[in-house]
Order: C-alpha cells, then sequence, then structure tokens
C-alpha cells in the first residue's frame, strides 16, 4: 500500500521536497523512535546488572505474590461494583429527570473533585470515628474501606464515561427509534444502548486500568500492597531497584491483561452491534480460545 | 495518676544518657525553638535568632563546612510527637527542633532549616543530598550504620507496647496473635517484625506511614497495640484518657538500666544521621553537642519537651 504511494511521490517530486519528503520523514521517524527504544533498552539492562541483587529477587518473591493476591482481590471487586454501579449512574446522570440527573452530576463532581487519597482517610479514619453506635463493629476495616472507595471514586468515572458513550450516540436514532413506536425506555435499551456501549468501552476500559495503578495508593492505610512490600524492604535493605523490579511486574501483569480483555470487548462490540446483550460474556469466552488461531 | 508515672520514667531515660539532675523546668528561655517559620504548609522552617541574642546571624558567603550561607538543611519526618510537630499555630517545634536550635545556632553560630521526608527514605534521601544530616529521632543500629554515619547518641529511648485501657493484653506473650500498628521503617516495626518471628507468625503488623495513622488505628479499634518509642507512646497515652501502656519488665531490666515500670522491647539510642564522607562536620557537631551537655542546656531542653 505504502509502496505504491512512494512510487508516485519520488516520480514528481525526488529530490526537491527535502524534510517534507514521505521517506525521509519515515527514515527519521524510524531512527528516533529506535533511538529511544535502545537506550531505554540500554538503561533497563545495565539496571538489571549492575543494580538488581539477584538472591534478594528470588527470597523476597513470595511476599510479593501475597501482596499481588491481595491486591487482584481489592481490583477485582471494585471493578465489577464500579463497571456496574458507574453504568447506572452515567443512566441517572443522563435521566430525563431533571432530580435524578441533578443528583448524579452532583455525585459525579464531588467523587470526581477530590483526590481518592482524601476520600480513602474520610471512609478508613472518618467513618470508624463517627461510629455513632458504640464501638466500630468492622475490625479489619482496611480491605473494606479500600474496596468502598475504590468503587465509589471509578463508579464517577464510569459514570461519565456512560454518559459520553450515549450522547456520541445520533439524536436520530432515538427519535428514529420513538417513531416507530418505541417508549423512551425501549428505544433506550434496544437502540441506544447498544451503540453506546461501544463508545464507551474504550473510556471505561482506560479507566479501570488507572483503578489498578490506584491501588498502590492503599499503602497509607497500611493495605499490605505491592508498594507497601517495596517500602518494607526498601527500608530494611536500603536496596530500591531489587523490589522495585516486582512492583513493575506485577503492575503490569494486571494492566496488560485487563487492557487485553478491553481491546477484546471493543472487537466483538464493533461485530455484533445489534446483537443481544446478555449473551456478551459467552461469546467472551468463546473468544479466548479462538485467540490462538487469529494470532 | 498514671500520666506521672510516665513523666518519672522519662526522666530515668535521662540519666541514661548520662545526665546528673536534669531538672530544668522549661521556663520560657528556651521556648522560641521554632518559631521563626511562617506556617502554614510550607515545609521548611528556618531557625535563626536564638534565645539571648548571643547568636550572630552572619550569613555571609564563607562557607563553613561547606553549608550554603551556613545553613545545615535538617531532614525530618514530621511530626513526631514531642520529638518534631507543629503546635496549633503551625510553628515547628520539639526535642529534635531544640537540640538543633541549641547546637547549630547557639554552639556553631549557623542556622538551621527543617525539610520535611517520609521515614522509611530518609536515609537514601540524605545520601542523595536532598539535605546535610538527619535528626529525626533516629535510633543507631548496624544496619543503618552500614550507609550512614552517627554522632554521639544524645537519646536513649525504648521499644514499647501501648493498648486500650480495656484491652486484654497485659504482658508480651498476650501480644500472640493479635494485631499490632507501627510506622513503616521504625525501629518499633523491626522490634514488632522480631516479635512475629517470636511467635512463628502468629501477628499481624499493620504499617502506617506515619505514626499518627497507626495511633488512629488503635483509636479506631484497627489494631489491638501499637510498638513504638516510649517517649512518642508516652506523649500520646497522656493525651489520651482510653490508652496506657502494658506495664512490666523487659530488656531494659535485662541490660541493667534504669529501668522503666512499662514492658521495654528493645533500648536503643538516638543519633544525628550524616553522609559518610562528613567527618570534619560531624566532629563539629560532636563537640557542639558535648558543649550543650555540659552548660546545661540539653537540660533545659530535655525538661521543656518531656518534663514540662
Amino acid at each position: 500500500m505504502s509502496d505504491a504511494y512512494e512510487g508516485t511521490t519520488e516520480d514528481t517530486t525526488a529530490g526537491t521536497r527535502g524534510l517534507a519528503d514521505d521517506t525521509v520523514v519515515r527514515r527519521i521517524g524510524e531512527l528516533a523512535t529506535g533511538l529511544f527504544a535502545m537506550a531505554v533498552l540500554g538503561f533497563l539492562g545495565w539496571i538489571l546488572v549492575t543494580q538488581v541483587d539477584y538472591g534478594l529477587l528470588v527470597s523476597v518473591f513470595d511476599r510479593f505474590v501475597e501482596a499481588f493476591g491481595l491486591v487482584l482481590f481489592i481490583v477485582i471487586v471494585s471493578s465489577v461494583l464500579s463497571v456496574s454501579l458507574g453504568t447506572l449512574m452515567g443512566l441517572a446522570r443522563i435521566s430525563a429527570s431533571p432530580l435524578t440527573s441533578r443528583i448524579a452530576k452532583g455525585y459525579v463532581e464531588f467523587f470526581r473533585g477530590t483526590p481518592l487519597l482524601f476520600q480513602l482517610f474520610v471512609i478508613f479514619l472518618g467513618i470508624p470515628r463517627a461510629w455513632p453506635y458504640g464501638a466500630f463493629p468492622v475490625e479489619d476495616w482496611r480491605v473494606p474501606a479500600a474496596v468502598l472507595g475504590l468503587t465509589l471514586n471509578h463508579i464517577a468515572y464510569v459514570a461519565e464515561a456512560t454518559r459520553g458513550g450515549v450522547n456520541a450516540v445520533g439524536d436520530g436514532q432515538l427519535e428514529a427509534a420513538r417513531s416507530l413506536g418505541m417508549s423512551r425506555v425501549q428505544a433506550m435499551r434496544k437502540v441506544v444502548l447498544p451503540q453506546a456501549w461501544r463508545n464507551a468501552l474504550p473510556a471505561i476500559g482506560n479507566d479501570q486500568i488507572i483503578l489498578v495503578k490506584d491501588t498502590s495508593l492503599l499503602t497509607v492505610i497500611a493495605v499490605p500492597e505491592l508498594l507497601s512490600v517495596f517500602r518494607n524492604i526498601n527500608s530494611n535493605q536500603f536496596d530500591p531497584w531489587t523490589p522495585l523490579v516486582w512492583v513493575c511486574l506485577f503492575y503490569l501483569a494486571m494492566t496488560v491483561s485487563l487492557s487485553l480483555i478491553v481491546s477484546l470487548l471493543e472487537r466483538r462490540a464493533d461485530w455484533e452491534i445489534d446483537d443481544d446483550q446478555g449473551a456478551w460474556l459467552g461469546r467472551l469466552l468463546g473468544s479466548f480460545s479462538s485467540l490462538g488461531g487469529r494470532r | 495518676m498514671q500520666r506521672r508515672e510516665y513523666l518519672k520514667t522519662i526522666g530515668a531515660g535521662a540519666a541514661v544518657v548520662g545526665l546528673a539532675g536534669c531538672t530544668g523546668n522549661g521556663d520560657g528561655g528556651s521556648g522560641d525553638g521554632g518559631d521563626g517559620g511562617d506556617g502554614g504548609d510550607t515545609t521548611t522552617e528556618s531557625g535563626d535568632g536564638g534565645d539571648g541574642g548571643d547568636t550572630t546571624t552572619e550569613s555571609g558567603g564563607d562557607s563553613q563546612y561547606g553549608l550554603e550561607n551556613g545553613v545545615v538543611t535538617i531532614g525530618s519526618d514530621i511530626p513526631y510527637r514531642p520529638f518534631e510537630y507543629r503546635t496549633e499555630s503551625g510553628d515547628l517545634t520539639g526535642f529534635d527542633v531544640g537540640i538543633a536550635e541549641a547546637v547549630f545556632v547557639e554552639e556553631m553560630g549557623l542556622e538551621y532549616e527543617f525539610q520535611k521526608n517520609a521515614f522509611d527514605t530518609i536515609i537514601p534521601s540524605l545520601n542523595n543530598g536532598n539535605f546535610r544530616v538527619i535528626m529525626s529521632a533516629m535510633t543507631i543500629n548496624d544496619q543503618r550504620a552500614e550507609k550512614v554515619d552517627f554522632s554521639d547518641p544524645y537519646f536513649t529511648a525504648y521499644q514499647t507496647v501501648i493498648v486500650r485501657t480495656d484491652s486484654d493484653i497485659s504482658s508480651q506473650e498476650d501480644l500472640r496473635g493479635v494485631s499490632v500498628g507501627v510506622q513503616r521503617g521504625t525501629t518499633g516495626e523491626a522490634a514488632t517484625e522480631g516479635l512475629k518471628e517470636e511467635f512463628g507468625g502468629d501477628l499481624e503488623i499493620q504499617s502506617y506511614d506515619q505514626i499518627t495513622g497507626a495511633f488512629d488505628a488503635l483509636l479506631n479499634g484497627q489494631v489491638d497495640a501499637v510498638i513504638n518509642d516510649n517517649t512518642v507512646n508516652a506523649a500520646f497515652a497522656n493525651q489520651q484518657d482510653n490508652v496506657e501502656f502494658v506495664e512490666g519488665e523487659g530488656a531494659a531490666a535485662e541490660q541493667g538500666e534504669n529501668a522503666p515500670p512499662y514492658l521495654t522491647l528493645t533500648v536503643e539510642n538516638y543519633g544525628i544521621a550524616f553522609r559518610q564522607d562528613d567527618d570534619e562536620f560531624r566532629q563539629a557537631v560532636n563537640e557542639a553537642l558535648a558543649a550543650v551537655r555540659e552548660s546545661g542546656r540539653y537540660d533545659e531542653i530535655y525538661g521543656e519537651f518531656f518534663e514540662g
């Protein structure tokens, strides 16, 4: 494809365009990105050779696995809750009723407008202190507080993504559906939302990846997550790079597989836009098994 | 009632440091330790102008010990009451601040400036050149001494256990199976990890960023005990009616120290930390520290923060 294009360009403008020549631009781009990649790989290689203590790397692995299990649990629970409740909040946000939509807007403004760190402190330190019925009943409030904080915060972002997804569907779609005699709810469910889901998916996926990374803030409420393990090892061994290797790999394990899932969902949404929404999970599982063949 | 006991005990701690008659009453004489700053959110606070006008503010270009304008930058994890904390009006104060004032301003004719730094990264931060010394109630131990050089000890502390008054915990053995709050990177955390090993892992450690987080968790019922330096625990226990020390003998009694009435897990000495290539400055500070002790200034500062 590009060959044919380059051919014609060279015929008419060879030697006269200088920097604007397609081939030159392409080579400059390749040179720049190639140099960048080499610099990064060189740096990483140098760190791995000179800075990492491989004995320590092996001996702390179990502690990171333990922390990873906990983080994965928190991420999965918060993710399921925030996507499902956030979608509902997004629908409330675009409700025809001004009461519903204003309350939803207030929610979004508050939870998007204050830092997650603040929200975590309010939930973890504030709620037990303000508990009106004597001693706070939850013995270990750290993980519940973490899930609650992450969920409440990300509901706001998912709601905004959902709202954006619905707004991106042309007005004509709803009008056409209504003119066929559908009620507003029917038209939304059968015509608008399936398209909105596809529009909102990249933004929701993006937000869920941020949710994974937001778990690093849980270190301040004493949740033994990945950075907490890193800080403990670093403060005892004074060796930052060795534990940082595990922190990096474990976070990437979560975020990369999450973005894989999101791109799978996006592909499904592209093929079968007007299909029944209930069956997508079954097809997703099917697509995992056929993934090898397609690649 | 108990409050008085703790205070007496802290007095005993001073005897260990090698001081006689620390009855200084902290009268206004040394009260203006870190008043120079403008409060607010700023993390640095310069202290010049001591108490008696005996200080000169020579900010000349001569760089003594390689200091810029004669200002010693001090890394510290604030707040850690009563060693470094802010008053309600935002002024920095505390025992470390008082010692810094006496050593750097009054004895050495320099100025100082505190910089906030999280405790668990404070040693790398010193070695990266972010500040000149660490004064942060830092215990001298072998592991840290591999990375930094310490001044002569300027304080003796014990690792102690505090619990809520309605708690069943009354001895070291009772800590088996409970959850303990500590500050990340402190010797309190290390002592607790040692205890966990002793119990075969039957102990849960919750590591908070700052000791105040662990104290909050104790009040909120999230942890059953907090293990931390005696003086800091005492300041908190004195402030809170429903918090008390676990009593009993311990490491201090074993070592023949003048043992306090509460359980002591370890005995530790605090030092000022320097970079390892900073011998000339460290020596000068050691001399100033000795002079501060001899002149009775140390007792005054001590009285201000531990017997006031």
